[in-house]
């Protein structure tokens, strides 16, 4: 009984740790799009707007992250 | 001068004695990845450099690893301050696998049985201390640490004197490689955040985060050494700094936006001030864990890409199966590295500019917009 909960925290690890890498994805996916396409329409701002987009994309990778680091703690502790 | 050298590497040499010794290990085990991996990127005690096969004195084959041992140091309520050597300097008296795995037990007065030289579990119980310890033991991260800091100072020093010597001429040398990245860091990340007064008061600080990352993160990379922000404390030690540098220089405005927000119905605050509350704690944790998962997922990567090599040989059984893997796991693993060379220095930028973010945002008053 005990291998069959080990095995079903690692699927819950693994499906947690991929559905957080989609929700990242899709994030950061949306957000460079923006920025691109914003540097696109006005280059001369594109400092500012790249700044701007690794500082969200910082925030975004950060939930993600949590994320991660629950189903790391899922299969390890 | 060089009396004072020899008298720090002589301190440097009698701490931390490198030694070898036999692990009865040598049968053939399954190859364990996960093992391995976490073996890799855990925070020991000691500095473990490699493994060899030997044959001990009976001359059986057995697995022989070579590392460096930190010495040992303890807080006991009872004793004071307790200091060990590297565990070579207990071999002597024939404990020193015992001082090896249990320090803390020596520390605590518990005596070892006399006949216990092996690296068997003794029991739990006898390691039990009646009073306090508090073990400050230097680890690995430790140490490298202070390796990286000897590494700041030996570059930066210079360029600070070269800063004095030739002001308002042309960077020589150092000067010029790490002029753009100062700089950087001075107009694109603590200028633009910062208000003006504070600027010159924080640079400092924020420099020396900046280039404490990324060179740690550098340092992690090379082979034999350990991932420094790979390890929770050390990231969360840099959190709780940043974290305290924010509070303390929290103006009223920044204090009033957390517990009373103006202009919100008084009905709200009761949802709004918690979650403020929240937010605030939030804030370091996530840079806490933005680093230290970074920096960690590039060496599990790199180490898993790594131990495919062995888990298609089969541990030497299947030579093919190794062969195979081999170019595919390098070309990956040479992918991988470049990419963290330029994820060290990203963080590096990430941790700096949230930083100064979130100070900028407490030193920030609202006089204008309410």
């Amino acid at each position: 009984m005990e291998g069959v909960d080990g095995n079903i925290g690692v699927i819950g690890a693994g499906i947690g740790a991929g559905l957080a890498a989609i929700g990242a994805g899709m994030g950061i996916g949306r957000l460079t799009a923006s920025a691109v396409e914003s540097i696109a329409r006005q280059p001369e701002a594109t400092g500012d707007i790249r700044g701007a987009m690794i500082l969200m994309a910082a925030f975004i990778e950060g939930v993600a992250l949590f994320g991660e680091v629950v189903c790391l703690l899922a299969v390890f502790v | 001068m060089i009396l004072r050298k020899l008298f720090i590497f002589n301190i440097l040499l009698v701490a931390f004695v490198g030694s070898v010794f036999a692990d009865d290990e040598g049968e053939k085990k399954e190859f364990n990845a996960a093992e391995t991996i976490l073996h890799h990127v855990q925070n020991t005690h000691d500095w473990h450099l490699t493994d060899y096969y030997g044959t001990d004195e009976s001359g059986k084959k057995v697995k022989k690893s070579v590392a460096i041992h930190f010495p040992w140091f303890f807080y006991s309520s009872k004793t004071g301050f307790e200091f060990f050597g590297s565990t070579h300097a207990m071999h002597e008296d024939g404990r020193f696998v015992a001082y090896h795995e249990h320090p803390k037990a020596l520390a605590a007065g518990m005596s070892i049985p006399e006949d216990y030289h092996g690296h068997g579990d003794l029991p739990e119980e006898t390691f039990e201390a009646d009073h306090f310890i508090l073990d400050l033991s230097p680890s690995k991260a430790v140490v490298h640490m202070i390796l990286v800091g000897i590494a700041l100072m030996l570059i930066f020093i210079p360029i600070a004197r070269a800063y004095k010597k030739n002001e308002g001429k042309a960077p020589k040398g150092m000067q010029s490689f790490f002029e753009p990245l100062i700089m950087f860091v001075r107009d694109d990340i603590v200028k633009t955040y910062l208000p003006e007064k504070a600027v010159n008061k924080y640079l400092p600080y924020l420099l020396t985060l900046f280039f404490f990352i990324w060179f740690s993160n550098l340092f992690g990379l090379m082979p034999l050494s350990s991932n420094i922000m790979g390890n929770i404390a050390v990231t969360g030690a840099l959190a709780i700094m940043t974290f305290i540098i924010v509070q303390v220089n929290g103006t009223k405005d920044y204090w009033t936006h957390i517990f009373a927000m103006p202009g919100v119905p008084k009905g709200m605050l009761f949802l709004l001030t918690p979650i403020e509350i929240i937010s605030l704690f939030v804030k370091p944790i996530a840079l806490m864990i933005r680093l230290f998962a970074n920096i960690s997922a590039g060496h599990f990567m790199i180490l898993s890409l790594i131990c495919l090599i062995f888990i298609l040989g089969k541990g030497g059984e299947s030579v093919g199966g190794a062969l195979g893997i081999m170019p595919i796991s390098i070309a990956f693993t040479i992918a991988i590295f470049c990419l963290e060379m330029v994820v060290a220095i990203i963080q590096a930028y990430i941790f700096t500019l949230l930083t100064s973010v979130f100070l900028g945002e407490a030193m920030e008053s609202h006089d204008d917009h309410h």
